[in-house]
């Protein structure tokens, strides 16, 4: 099991602020490595980097070994990476079927005036790609089964939404699947079930790099954990090695006043 | 209550009627309407009115594309109108004593129009919103001052005088089938020149078109551009190249304006700098918008509408029709207004922009109803 993601000492900065310092993690084929950290300690800020939304100061992002530092989104995309957002971005007036056929994009080949004319060979890619999109739908059972696939994705569930959006990044089969926060907004039942999931996804062959901040959810799921804050990686190791490090605990709820007094 | 419920019912009749019937029922009523002129029901202006509908349909099909589907506002499309139309005047009217054949001109005036639409995009579709709507805006007026300020390629604002009628099968073989002894009334057809005939030439483009447009709204290409439109965001993370896309947007709804503006010169018989003012590019926005954004047989409807309008307001206006003419564009404007205020989807709104303004789509709450009954059924039947 070779590491299918490698950060190199990649720093990113917003004027004077380093929100991302000098970061360096691997994560292996077929693992879930989880990334903690309190608000503002740059996690969501390493995924826009390693999607490709943001162009790296410095360091380089290895994927299988081939750099993807500072391509454009939709490049790193088709090397491999796809990923969910924090802040739900679905197509959400588009039924929840082109949300997932979108998520393909990079599958198809139809060009313009072969689609325009509609093409055997396009109606052929078109069937098999909406057989493809209602499998990956089907991964989330009685969620998006029957009717619901025509309907806007905006009318969906909060919790339906983040599933769809899991979906969507699916959709392109990545060897790579970046989960910004995927329980987050969830009640205890829903998050188990994404749990299960991410199990399954595992069993299925993905790996998966994740932020979250349910540890039910990150001690569930995760083959590893790095704590970050401020911008640096101050952890990393299972699951009872990070949440017992002193500096992580220390990163949430600050100094003990003994230390303080000491 | 009672009356909604009963308006409801009512509307989920028309719901259940399959789209491709309002589809044939719309062609069979446009392929008979110039019929009523030969049986003297309808005066032969309306005919133009028609086949100058059917052109504005055309430009509102392709100002969609990228208005409707990909988002972008573009105030200058009538420029795109203007290249094809000048390409096809001077390539084939007296000025330079040049007659090439229709056909060649119909895809000639599209590609050189869709290379002005590649060089305006290629800049400045890194541009979004308002400011893409102000560098359109430019690039129109810079297109109509191009034209007046060259009078000796296309005559400054005299216009190009003359231009021939469309012979579909060519000068050489059009002359030979004239000198046959072919039956008269196909003999007409060799020659474009009569309104009826117009009007069959630019409905069957325009019902190409929309056939086109419509399968390529549902392909792959289509959902890229929808997702661009929603969150460009999301859509490059999902692996869209959105310059890619875009231009390729641009860029197509160029290349139908350039062959409107072919068919329109050919029409037109004269065609000037006064064609392709600002106001046109406004009109075709409003017609987009006034029909329903993204939705093709909307764009239709608007273009229709605003261009029969006018003629029925000026016909039933008798005495005060200069006066009419004054009020034009107030009552475009206020049309528009009160569509944005109570109807922001349009006449007959696309799915997706419906949502946008209502949450659901009818014909889906209708089907969804529907796939409920049937699955209640299911049950009832599984435990009797």
């Amino acid at each position: 099991m070779g590491a299918i993601l490698e950060l190199q000492g990649v720093s990113m900065s917003f004027g004077g602020l380093r929100a991302v310092d000098s970061l360096s993690f691997d994560v292996n084929e077929n693992e879930i490595v989880s990334i903690i950290g309190p608000n503002g300690s740059g996690k969501t800020t390493t995924f826009n980097v390693i999607s490709g939304l943001y162009e790296p100061d410095s360091g380089d992002i290895l994927l299988n070994g081939e750099s993807v530092a500072g391509l454009r989104p939709d490049r790193v995309h088709d090397k491999g990476i796809s990923r969910t957002f924090q802040s739900l971005r679905l197509f959400s007036s588009m039924s929840v079927l082109d949300n997932v056929l979108v998520g393909m994009h990079s599958k198809g080949r139809a060009r313009l005036l072969p689609s325009m004319l509609r093409l055997p060979s396009v109606r052929r890619e078109e069937a098999v790609l909406r057989a493809r999109a209602q499998e990956i739908l089907a991964m989330f059972p009685g969620r998006f089964s029957g009717p619901r696939q025509s309907q806007a994705a905006g009318s969906l569930s909060y919790a339906n939404r983040r599933r769809l959006e899991i979906a969507r990044a699916l959709a392109s089969e990545p060897l790579l699947l970046l989960l910004d926060e995927p329980v987050a907004g969830m009640n205890p039942a829903e998050s188990h079930e994404v749990m299960e999931q991410i199990h399954d996804l595992k069993n299925a062959g993905y790996t998966i790099l994740m932020i979250e901040h349910d540890m039910h959810v990150v001690e569930g799921v995760s083959d590893r954990v790095i704590a970050m804050d401020h911008g640096v990686k101050i952890a990393e190791g299972s699951y009872e090695q990070v949440a017992n490090d002193p500096r992580v605990v220390e990163a949430y709820l600050g100094k003990r006043s003994t230390d303080a007094a000491s | 209550m009672v009356a909604a419920r009963a308006l409801n019912s009512v509307r989920a009749i028309f719901y259940k009627v399959p789209r491709s019937a309002y589809v044939i029922g719309t062609l069979l009523i446009a392929v008979a309407f110039p019929m009523l002129n030969a049986v003297g029901v309808v005066e032969t202006a309306w005919i133009r009115v028609g086949v100058l509908s059917l052109l504005y349909a055309m430009l509102a099909l392709g100002l969609n594309i990228v208005m409707g589907e990909t988002g972008l506002l573009n105030l200058g499309y009538i420029a795109f109108f203007a290249f094809g139309a000048y390409t096809t005047a001077l390539l084939s009217s007296p000025k330079f004593d040049l007659h090439w054949p229709f056909i060649v001109l119909l895809v000639l005036s599209a590609l050189i129009a869709m290379a002005a639409g590649f060089f305006v995009g290629l800049p400045t579709l890194r541009l979004r919103g308002d400011y893409l709507a102000i560098v359109t805006l430019a690039f129109g007026e810079i297109v109509r001052l191009t034209i007046i300020n060259l009078p000796s390629v296309t005559n400054g604002p005299n216009g190009i005088p003359s231009i021939n009628a469309p012979r579909p099968l060519g000068m050489k073989l059009t002359d030979t089938l004239l000198a046959t002894n072919l039956p008269e009334s196909l003999k007409n057809w060799l020659v474009i020149d009569k309104p009826v005939e117009y009007y069959y030439l630019v409905l069957a483009c325009v019902a190409i078109t929309a056939l086109l447009l419509t399968n390529l709204k549902n392909s792959r290409i289509g959902r890229a551009w929808n997702a661009l439109r929603e969150d460009e965001l999301a859509a490059v993370s999902a692996g869209i190249t959105a310059s890619r896309a875009k231009l390729l947007s641009v860029v197509l709804s160029a290349g139908i304006a350039g062959f409107a503006g072919c068919l329109f010169a050919y029409y037109s018989n004269v065609i000037s700098p006064e064609s392709f003012v600002f106001m046109q590019s406004v009109i075709v926005v409003c017609m987009v918008v006034l029909g329903g954004m993204g939705s093709i047989p909307g764009v239709i409807l608007g273009a229709i509408v605003l261009q029969a309008l006018p003629q029925i307001i000026r016909e039933s206006a008798g005495a005060a029709r200069s006066e009419f003419e004054v009020y034009r564009m107030l009552i475009f404007g206020i049309i528009v207004v009160v569509m944005v205020i109570f109807r922001p989807e349009g006449l007959l709104p696309d799915k997706e922009w419906r949502r946008e303004a209502h949450e659901a789509d009818p014909r889906e709450i209708e089907s969804t109803r529907q796939s409920l009954f049937t699955l209640e059924e299911g049950e009832k039947d599984l435990e009797v």
